[in-house]
C-alpha cells in the first residue's frame, strides 16, 4: 500500500509536518525551516477558503502564496524568553512534495527558553501532527504539537 | 597506541614497580551489552523448519487453499454476490482441529472495532464533514453478509465470527496430508473508496457510472504455519494480510458493457473480445517499446453514455498465487504491451478512465514495464503471465498481478511535476510488491517492514533506473526524483523524539509513524548496506538468494537476516541490532586532531616514565620520540626538520633496511592524531576524508567494527608526506548521521539549508 504523497485521510492517513528551529548566537538569529505537504496544505487552505489553490504548479499565482503567507503566520507563533516574538516571513520554496517556509527572528542574544504554537493544519485534519525540532549549540531537543497539545515550551 | 607500546617497552626492561596503592570505587559488573554482540538471545534457534543459514530447512512447509468462486457484481445496487469453494490441503504435520477464514470486509462493519481502539480527543475545531460522519450519521452497512457455510456434501458446517475472522468447525480433525471442501455463500455492501478510502470498493465518476476495484471481497483462508500456528491476528484496516498460495478458477459475472481485467489468465478471451480488441491484443502482444490501445477512450466514452442490462461472465484462472483482486467499469480505457523477462514475454496492461488522461496513456504501461525489469534484475524473474495497473482516485494498493494506483490530472488536462511523480512511483511500488510480498510471501499483518520496506527500497532502485531509460520523461531532472532511499531523506525521523518511535522490529499496527517506520527507515537502511557497508556485488547477490529462497513461501525476518549474512560473509548482526531492533540513530564526528612531529630528543612524557621507573636512557631500545604541536618539548625548528634528522630512525634504517630499498621508502613529513567521537548510537563505518594542503583529498573508511572496543570515541593516527588541511567526517551524506555540525575539521559549519535560501533571496 502507499498513501498519495504521504497524505491519504481518514484510516490510512499519515498527517505530519516538520519544523527545524535553530537558534545560531553568532548571528543573533533564531532560523526556522517549516516543511509541509504541498497536498495538505492545498486541501487546508482550500477548504478554509473555499479557493482552489495550486503550489508548485504553473497555475500558482501570487495571490495562493500570499494565501499561504497570511496561513502559516496566523497559525504559527514562537516566544522566546517568555514574550512573543515577531518573525520575518523570508519566503518559501519547493522539493518534490513539500513546500518549506522560512522564517526568521533576529536580534536573540541568549536564549533561556523557546514557546512554540504550532496549529498549522490541526484546522484541517484531525490527526495532524506537527514536529519540531529545536537545536542550540548545546543542544537538540524535540516535540510533537498536536490538536490535544498544540503548543511546547522548553527552557535551556 | 602510543601509551600501549610505551607500557610494553618498560615490561620487556624487566622492571616492575609496584603501583601506587589507590582504592578505585569497584564497578559492579555487567553482562555483555557489547553492540557487536551475535543475536543469539533476540533470534529464534534454527530448526528442521528453517535453516541456520536462512533458507527454508528439510521439513519446510505450507498450507495451500484452492477456491472455485462464481461471483457477481450488481453495478446498480453496488453489491457483490459471491459463492466460494475452498479446497484446503493440510500439508503440516499437525491434526487440525478447526480452520480459521479471514472476513477483512467486516472492518467496515457497523459492530467493527477498528474505530473503538483508536483514542480520540476533543478537537478545538472540526471540519463539518468528518463531525457528521463521526457524531451524526448512522454508518454505512458493510461487511459480509453470509449466507452459509457447508461441507462438500451440502450439509452446514458450523462456524463462529469474531470480528474480522471466522472459525470454521471441521467434523473431525484434518489430519496431515488430508483435504477438507467446504464452500461458503456471501454478499455484502461495496463501500464507496473515494469517502472512506477502503482499499477496495468503486468510484462514482461525474457522468454518474461507477469504477469498481474490489479485492479483500471474498472470505479468505488464514496462514496455519510453523511459526504463528494459525495467523488469526485481527484486521484493523491499516496492517495488510497473511495468505496462503493456491490456484483460483474464478467466473466473474458483470453488465456486458464493462471492461474487466483481473488475477489469472482470461480463459474466455475469445466470447469477451470484439473483433478490433483481438487483433489490437495481437498487435500488443508483438509490441515492445510502446502500448496498444485494446479498449480506446472513444469507445470508453461511448459504453459510458449506455447501461447495459445484460451480463457478460468473465472467466480467469490463477496458478499458484495468495490473493485475487479484480477492476471493471464501463468507463475504462484498456492498454497493454509485452516486454521480455528472461526467455519469455510479459504484459505490462493498464486500465483507467478517461479521467487519468493525458497522464496515464503516457506513462502507466511503460513504468509497469520498466518495473517488471528492474525487480526482475534484483530478485528474480516475474513468474506470472502479466501485471495490471489500474487507476483508481486515491488509491496505492497491490494484489497478485493487479494494482490500483493514484495520479490524476486535474479536469483541465493540466498536472502538476508531483502528481506525474507520485503516478509514477507509486506505480513501481504497488506493481513492485508483485515481488515482496505476493510472491516473497512475508506475514505483512506481523511484519509490515518486510513487504513494504524491501519493496521500497527496490522501488528506489527502479526508480533510479526509470531515470535512466527514459530520460525525456524526467526533464529537466537529471535523475529521478526520488522521496526515499537516500540516507539523508530520514534524517528528520530518525532525529526525532525517541517517545514518538519504535523500532522497525515492531508489528506495524503499533508504530507511530508508519510511512517512515514500515517503508523509509528499512529501505534506507537497505540503501545503506547496498551502497556503504556490503557494496553492491555482495548485497544483490545476497538479496538475491534472498529472494529466489523464499519465492512462493513464507519467511520471517530472520530468515532474511540469516540469508543476507550467510550469502555475503559479512556479519551484520550489529547492524541489524542497530538498524531494526532500536531506535538508535548515526551521529559520528571528528572530536579532536592532535598534531605531532617526530624527533630523537627524549619528550617529557617518556622521561618521567623511565624516572618513576628508576630507569637510564641508556636501559631504553632506540626510540623515536612523537611531540605535539605547541606542547612543553615543542620547538619551532620541529617544524622545518625532516625524517632524516632523527638520528635513532637513521641509525635503525643504516642497520635495516638495505640500502637498495631506501629510496621507495614512504617519508611522511606529517604526523596527526585524530579522535572521532560517536554521540549515536549506531556503530557506522566512519568514513573520512583528508583534504591535504595541495588541494588533493583522500578517502579512507575505517569499518564499523573500529567501534567495538569503545563505543563514545576512538582515535586514528595518519602519517603524511602533505598536511592535512581538511577532514570530513560522510562527505556524502550516506549514513543518515542526524547532526553534520560536528563532521568537519576544522571545526566549520555548512551553508545550512536556511543561510542557502536566504543568500538566494538577496540574488533575486
Amino acid at each position: 500500500m502507499l498513501f498519495p504523497l504521504l497524505a491519504a485521510n481518514t484510516d490510512h492517513k499519515f498527517y505530519v509536518s516538520t519544523t527545524n528551529i535553530e537558534f545560531v548566537p553568532s548571528s543573533k538569529s533564531v532560523q526556522i525551516i517549516s516543511k509541509i505537504f504541498i497536498d495538505d496544505i492545498e486541501e487546508a487552505l482550500q477548504k478554509r477558503y473555499g479557493k482552489e489553490v495550486s503550489l508548485a504548479t504553473k497555475k500558482e499565482t501570487d495571490a495562493d502564496r500570499e494565501l499561504l503567507k497570511s496561513y502559516v503566520m496566523q497559525k504559527f507563533h514562537i516566544s522566546i524568553n517568555g514574550k512573543e516574538a515577531t518573525y520575518q516571513y523570508l519566503g518559501i520554496d519547493y522539493e518534490t512534495d513539500i513546500v518549506k517556509c522560512y522564517l526568521e527572528i533576529t536580534g536573540v542574544s541568549a536564549l533561556k527558553s523557546i514557546e512554540v504554537e504550532n496549529t498549522i493544519l490541526l484546522d484541517a485534519f484531525d490527526d495532524q501532527k506537527n514536529i519540531i525540532h529545536i537545536k542550540t549549540p548545546e543542544s537538540r531537543k524535540s516535540m510533537v504539537l498536536d490538536n490535544d497539545n498544540p503548543k511546547g515550551l522548553l527552557n535551556f | 597506541m602510543k601509551c600501549l607500546s610505551l607500557v610494553a617497552i618498560f615490561l620487556f626492561a624487566g622492571i616492575v614497580q609496584a603501583q601506587e596503592e589507590t582504592k578505585p570505587e569497584r564497578k559492579p559488573g555487567h553482562t555483555n551489552n557489547n553492540r557487536f554482540k551475535q543475536l543469539y538471545e533476540e533470534f529464534s534457534t534454527p530448526n528442521t523448519y528453517r535453516s541456520a543459514n536462512g533458507a527454508p530447512g528439510p521439513d519446510y512447509y505450507q498450507q495451500q487453499a484452492d477456491y472455485v468462486m462464481d461471483i457477481e457484481l450488481d453495478d446498480k445496487n453496488a453489491r457483490i454476490y459471491g459463492n466460494e469453494t475452498i479446497t484446503y490441503t493440510n500439508n503440516s504435520p499437525d491434526a487440525l482441529e478447526y480452520l480459521w477464514v479471514q472476513l477483512d470486509q467486516n472492518v467496515r462493519a457497523q459492530t467493527s472495532k477498528s474505530k473503538l481502539i483508536e483514542p480520540s480527543g476533543a478537537a478545538p475545531a472540526e471540519m463539518a464533514g468528518t463531525f457528521v460522519g463521526e457524531y451524526m450519521g448512522t454508518g454505512f452497512d458493510g461487511g459480509f453478509k453470509i449466507d452459509h457455510v457447508k461441507n462438500d456434501k451440502g450439509a452446514n458446517l458450523p462456524y463462529t465470527i469474531n470480528q474480522t475472522m471466522m472459525r470454521v468447525d471441521m467434523p473431525k480433525h484434518l489430519q496431515p496430508g488430508d483435504k477438507f471442501v467446504f464452500s461458503i455463500k456471501w454478499w455484502y455492501n461495496i463501500p464507496e473508496h473515494t469517502i472512506d478510502r477502503a482499499r477496495s470498493g468503486y468510484e462514482t465518476f461525474d457522468d454518474g457510472n461507477r469504477g469498481y476495484v474490489i479485492a479483500q471481497f471474498y472470505p479468505r483462508m488464514a496462514v496455519y504455519n510453523d511459526v504463528e500456528g494459525w495467523q488469526n491476528s485481527q484486521f484493523f484496516g491499516r496492517d495488510e494480510f497473511a495468505l496462503p498460495f493456491g490456484n483460483f478458477e474464478v467466473n466473474i459475472t458483470v453488465p456486458a458493457d464493462h471492461t474487466m481485467d483481473a488475477t489469472g489468465k482470461l480463459l474466455n478471451r475469445k466470447e469477451i473480445f470484439s473483433k478490433d480488441m483481438m487483433k489490437r491484443y495481437e498487435q500488443a502482444k508483438k509490441s515492445y517499446d510502446k502500448p496498444v490501445v485494446i479498449v480506446t477512450q472513444a469507445e470508453a466514452e461511448a459504453a459510458s453514455k449506455g447501461f447495459s442490462t445484460e451480463k457478460k461472465t468473465w472467466k480467469f484462472r490463477a496458478e499458484n498465487v495468495r490473493d485475487y483482486g479484480f477492476a471493471t467499469s464501463r468507463r475504462y480505457i484498456w492498454d497493454m504491451m509485452a516486454v521480455k523477462i528472461g526467455n519469455k514475454d510479459v504484459m505490462a496492461v493498464s486500465v483507467y478512465p478517461p479521467e487519468g488522461n493525458p497522464l496515464w496513456e503516457d506513462y502507466s504501461t511503460l513504468a509497469v514495464a520498466a518495473t517488471l525489469k528492474s525487480y526482475s534484475r534484483m530478485t528474480f524473474d516475474y513468474p506470472y503471465h502479466k501485471a495490471i495497473s489500474v487507476h483508481a482516485k486515491n488509491q496505492g494498493m497491490e494484489y497478485p498481478m493487479i494494482c490500483w494506483n493514484y495520479g490524476r490530472p486535474d479536469k483541465d488536462g493540466t498536472y502538476s511535476e508531483r502528481t506525474k511523480y507520485g503516478m509514477i512511483s507509486v506505480i513501481i511500488h504497488e506493481v513492485g510488491h508483485n515481488y515482496f510480498p505476493m510472491i516473497v510471501n512475508s506475514d505483512e499483518r506481523q511484519w509490515t517492514w518486510m513487504d513494504e520496506g524491501l519493496n521500497t527500497f527496490v522501488q528506489y532502485v527502479a526508480e533510479q533506473d526509470f531515470g535512466e531509460w527514459y530520460p525525456e520523461a524526467i526533464a529537466p531532472n537529471k535523475a529521478y526524483p526520488s522521496r526515499r532511499g537516500p540516507a539523508n531523506k530520514i534524517v528528520d525521523y530518525m532525529a526525532g523524539d525517541q517517545d514518538q518511535m519504535a523500532p522497525i522490529m515492531t508489528k506495524g499496527l503499533n508504530t507511530y509513524s508508519f510511512g517512515n517506520n514500515a517503508y523509509g527507515k528499512p529501505a534506507t537502511g537497505l540503501n545503506i548496506l547496498r551502497e556503504t557497508i556490503m557494496g553492491r556485488e555482495l548485497f544483490d547477490y545476497s538479496f538475491r538468494t534472498y529472494a529466489q529462497r523464499w519465492m512462493f513461501k513464507h519467511p520471517t525476518p530472520e530468515d532474511f537476516f540469516r540469508t543476507m549474512e550467510d550469502a555475503s560473509a559479512v556479519d551484520l548482526d550489529w547492524f541489524w541490532r542497530a538498524w531494526f531492533y532500536s531506535t538508535e540513530y548515526t551521529d559520528i564526528g571528528v572530536q579532536d586532531v592532535k598534531k605531532f612531529y617526530v624527533t630523537s630528543k627524549m619528550n617529557k612524557e617518556v622521561r618521567e616514565m623511565m624516572e618513576a621507573r628508576g630507569m637510564k636512557a641508556e636501559d631504553l631500545p632506540p626510540l623515536v620520540y612523537l611531540v605535539e604541536e605547541g606542547s612543553e618539548d615543542f620547538e619551532e625548528s620541529m617544524r622545518t626538520s625532516t625524517l632524516d634528522d632523527v638520528t635513532t630512525l637513521n641509525e635503525y634504517i643504516m642497520d635495516n633496511v638495505p640500502a637498495s630499498e631506501r629510496a621507495n621508502m614512504k617519508k611522511p613529513k606529517f604526523f596527526y592524531e585524530v579522535t572521532f567521537e560517536k554521540p549515536g548510537g549506531i556503530p557506522m563505518p566512519i568514513i573520512a576524508e583528508y583534504t591535504y594542503s595541495d588541494g588533493t583529498t583522500e578517502r579512507i573508511t575505517y569499518p564499523a567494527q573500529i567501534w567495538r572496543k569503545n563505543d563514545k570515541s576512538v582515535g586514528k593516527v595518519i602519517a603524511s608526506e602533505k598536511e592535512i588541511t581538511k577532514i570530513v567526517v560522510d562527505p556524502d551524506e550516506e549514513t543518515a548521521d542526524i547532526d553534520t555540525d560536528n563532521n568537519t575539521w576544522p571545526k566549520r559549519k555548512k551553508l545550512g539549508d536556511f543561510n542557502n535560501f536566504k543568500n538566494k533571496v538577496k540574488e533575486d
